[in-house]
């Protein structure tokens, strides 16, 4: 196996008296599909944001693409940067720019100088441009301004822009966050089929664990900024899925619907008993270990 | 429980003995007295200048003598006049322009989100307050020495003075941006330059158009004063003529001038209207400066064919000719209307700087005249005046001060109260008042004061009441947007007791707006002290006028120390201002 895209090692990250990350140990191979879980809080953005160097840890090693992230700066940071894609929760696009410019800066790190107006980019670029607005389904709307879409279409110009830095690993902070469940739906799916498309490493922070289980590889929990679950979702249980409630989410109320819902759902899956069984031995997973240690 | 009873009157009494007074913390009340010292300094200093209606009959008198003995007003010839007018707007827009550009990497370091450091964010912040404080008359004066023709003293003069305001509303717009934008551009490996290029320019561009327009305006009033010290326009015209005591042309220059900024008022808030309603200014400007770097689009096969391969393997329905069909952005109205904007500014600001024929040459001669005429300023000297004339003068020009910003309070508390919305009783007369100040707001007041000053011949009376009407326009808003910015729940409840509307107004909406009041009051103040100072210049008597004597007997030294005494006035009144703030938070 080569060596992890992103290996994170005792990371910590403290704003003033509040720690916000507390010895984070996150792995990830190429070609993961990654959810960072956990509520509003948790630790997810500030660990996303250390990835792509928008944060310095307190203590800790980041290592993202053979880099250690905190020694980088200036050029040889951007030139990280720009090999990962970061998708916001609020899109950040420029409101007043047209949503064909929001996509081209993306591809400012490549560029020398600053650019103003579209015909500052080369054609090429422009043209690359219009082949990931087509990708995400907006090739209409290139010289609209970004501000006249509706937020799901914005979120797909974010994306278009993240692709145009052609990155290696793409990083979502609660992607859909800002959504209604449609746009939400069809903007997960999107950054599912670009990931297989283009052999994405993807990691992706989420709140809402129903969505998690269905869309993840594998679910990193963080809660208040330990890892407290790190499990692939592929067969997962009923007893383990509640283990996950259990661990990431707090409010009983959310328990208790999801526990409705399994068991219209747990229906279908009693039909293969056998898998079940291995994966709930499986499960008796390390970080369960770790956390009955402390 | 007992307390909802009736009770007998003397329990009452020995109830109020019980409460707690209020304990007044010293300061409070210091500041207190402060304000009651400075408005009966204002009202003594009204009665000093002698503002009465039988003053006023009198100085009607005067006006119907000045206009017997001048005739009829008379105009400078056409050619003369339109090629007058253009220096002038050229000369500002160029001045304007100048300062603008300056502005950026000042509002740069000077905005709390982009400095680099607390050092490099005093260094901008210095810079403002140190452009701000220089008059611009004193800047025309320096400048004139080292440039011995043509337009560029006035040009940097209004170039540099207008640094500290543009550059200080540059970096306000610049710390109220989404630092989303920004943010992106970062985690996309963008340099500090582009993110302030893609991530914050696009955001904070319209707000900086107003900012330059809105300066523009100013400067232009102030050109007439610039005149006076030998810059080149309508201002030294008028000048020139009141000085050969040619009154009829003076006039008729005066009047032009008064017309050509209420024009420029309308045209500049027409293109705010219309810059700020919808459309991205941003992109088009953008369009313009790229559009003249870079040279027409590449169209040959080449480029084609490296694009193509170029484009990323994956696509989604669009085949590569589908994009290049998209890659020609169709001209729909939007970038009809945006291509037009810019070459239209393109062109006003190519003639705008074509006009004022700059002697470019003198910008790298310049540099060996600074230490001579530095020399000339250093050491301040009061030269012949003696210490008790110089305080006189100031004391003088304070007092118009005062008294112009007394009287513009309080029509402007009458006026701006019926202009705020929550105050008003209805909607007619809301507008009315909004209109009426935006009326008083567009007349340049010291175009007026000069009118008024020749006219009738009275010093600082006239200019005193062409500064309070100019106040009233400015303060009325002020005092209007405050009272609408009032928390409306005390306003709600008092209305639920059953109260009048004025006592709805007394008890619940102006104690909240006196904070505002204060501050506002202050800040006119600082207003009215520059321009009193200037209203010497033009006539009206008080340092200005010794100001422009010194300046024209090329006794430099004292024109040192009176731009001194008046600084060391305006921060007196500015720290006053700073301590009434905390005080009355």
């Amino acid at each position: 196996m080569s060596t992890p895209i992103i290996q994170v090692a005792g990371l910590d990250k403290s704003f003033g008296r509040t720690m916000a990350l507390d010895g984070v140990e996150l792995t990830v191979d190429r070609g993961e599909i990654v959810v960072l879980l956990g509520l509003s809080g948790s630790g997810k953005s500030t660990l996303l944001r250390h990835l792509d160097g928008l944060e310095r840890p307190t203590s800790g090693s980041v290592r993202v693409l053979g880099e250690e992230v905190p020694s980088l700066s200036g050029r040889r940071l951007r030139r990280l940067r720009s090999r990962v894609g970061f998708v916001f929760q609020q899109f950040e696009l420029v409101p007043s720019l047209t949503v064909l410019e929001n996509v081209l800066t993306g591809a400012l790190a490549g560029l020398r100088g600053p650019r103003l107006g579209l015909w500052s980019y080369r054609r090429a670029q422009r043209l690359a441009a219009l082949g990931h607005l087509d990708r995400v389904g907006l090739l209409d709307r290139a010289y609209q301004r970004a501000d006249t879409l509706s937020g799901g279409q914005q979120q797909r110009v974010a994306i278009a822009r993240a692709l145009m830095q052609e990155p290696e690993i793409l990083l979502a902070d609660e992607p859909v966050a800002s959504l209604d469940p449609e746009s939400s739906e069809q903007v997960m799916a999107l950054i599912r089929e670009i990931a297989a498309d283009a052999g994405l490493t993807v990691v992706c922070s989420l709140h809402q664990v129903d969505l998690a289980l269905g869309w993840g590889d594998r679910i990193v929990g963080l809660r208040h900024g330990r890892v407290v679950l790190d499990t692939a979702t592929e067969g997962l249980g009923k007893a383990e899925v509640m283990e996950i409630y259990g661990r990431v989410a707090t409010a009983t109320s959310e328990l208790e619907a999801i526990e409705r819902e399994l068991a219209a759902t747990s229906a279908a899956t009693e039909a293969s008993p056998g898998l079940r069984d291995a994966d709930a031995d499986a499960d008796a997973d390390p970080a369960l270990a770790d956390e009955g240690a402390r | 429980m007992t307390a909802l009873a009736p009770a007998a009157a003397p329990k009452l009494e020995s109830i109020a003995a019980r409460a707690p007074r209020r304990r007044a913390s010293p300061e409070r009340i210091a500041a207190g007295l402060t304000i009651v010292a400075l408005v009966a300094a204002s009202v003594w200093a009204l009665v000093d200048i002698d503002v009465s209606i039988a003053g006023i009959v009198d100085s009607w008198g005067n006006a119907e003598r000045f206009f017997e003995r001048v005739g009829t007003i008379t105009f400078p010839e056409p050619a003369e006049l339109v090629s007058l007018t253009a220096l002038t707007l050229g000369l500002v827009l160029t001045g304007t322009l100048l300062a603008a550009v300056i502005s950026v990497p000042v509002a740069y370091l000077a905005a709390g989100n982009t400095t680099p450091g607390p050092a490099w964010r005093a260094i901008g912040r210095f810079i403002t307050v140190l452009t701000r404080a220089v008059p611009d008359i004193v800047l025309a004066m320096a400048f004139a020495l080292m440039f011995t023709l043509g337009s560029l003293p006035g040009i940097l003069a209004i170039g540099i003075h207008s640094v500290g305001m543009i550059a200080k509303l540059f970096a306000d717009a610049i710390e109220q941006i989404d630092e989303g934008p920004r943010l992106a551009v970062r985690a996309a490996g963008g340099s500090k330059l582009q993110e302030f290029t893609s991530g914050i320019l696009p955001q904070v561009l319209p707000s900086w158009i107003a900012t330059v327009l809105h300066r523009f305006d100013i400067n232009l009033r102030h050109s007439v004063v610039l005149g006076y010290v030998g810059v080149a326009g309508l201002g030294l015209e008028m000048s020139h003529a009141f000085k050969s005591l040619n009154y009829s042309l003076g006039i008729g220059i005066a009047i032009v001038m008064f017309v050509l900024c209420v024009v420029m008022e309308i045209v500049s808030s027409l293109i705010r209207r219309a810059m700020l309603g919808a459309q991205p200014t941003g992109r088009g400007l953008g369009d313009r400066f790229v559009r003249r770097v870079t040279s027409a689009r590449p169209r040959t096969r080449s480029t084609v064919a490296d694009a193509s391969a170029d484009a990323p393997a994956k696509v989604g329905a669009a085949s590569p000719a589908d994009l290049q069909a998209v890659l020609r952005r169709p001209w729909d109205g939007t970038r009809i209307r945006n291509v037009a904007w810019l070459w239209g500014a393109a062109a006003v600001i190519v003639a705008g700087v074509a006009v004022c024929d700059i002697h470019w040459a003198d910008l790298v001669t310049v540099w060996a005249k600074v230490p001579a005429v530095a020399v000339q300023f250093w050491p301040p000297s009061f030269g012949s005046y003696d210490w008790a004339t110089m305080s006189a003068a100031l004391t003088e020009t304070i007092a118009v001060a005062l008294a112009a910003t007394l009287l513009s309070f309080v029509f402007s508390l009458v006026i701006g109260s019926f202009a705020a919305r929550n105050v008003a009783p209805n909607g007619g007369i809301r507008s009315g008042a909004r209109l009426l100040l935006v009326g008083i707001r567009g007349v340049p007041e010291v175009i007026l004061a000069i009118l008024l000053i020749v006219i009738t011949g009275l010093g600082s009376q006239a200019g005193m009441i062409a500064l309070a009407f100019g106040g009233v326009g400015l303060l009325g808003k002020l005092i209007a947007d405050s009272f609408e910015e009032v928390a409306r729940g005390p306003e709600r409840a008092l209305v639920a007791t059953g109260a009048t509307r004025l006592q709805v107004y007394a008890s619940a909406t102006f104690p909240q707006g006196v904070p505002a009041l204060i501050g506002h009051g202050f800040y006119l103040i600082d207003t009215n002290l520059r321009a009193a100072t200037v209203l010497g210049i033009v006539g009206g008597g008080g340092i200005g006028y010794y100001l422009l004597n010194a300046g024209q007997g090329s006794n430099y030294d004292v024109v040192t120390s009176i731009v001194l005494m008046i600084l060391v006035v305006q921060l007196v009144f500015e720290g006053l201002a700073v301590w009434m703030r905390r005080v009355f938070r």
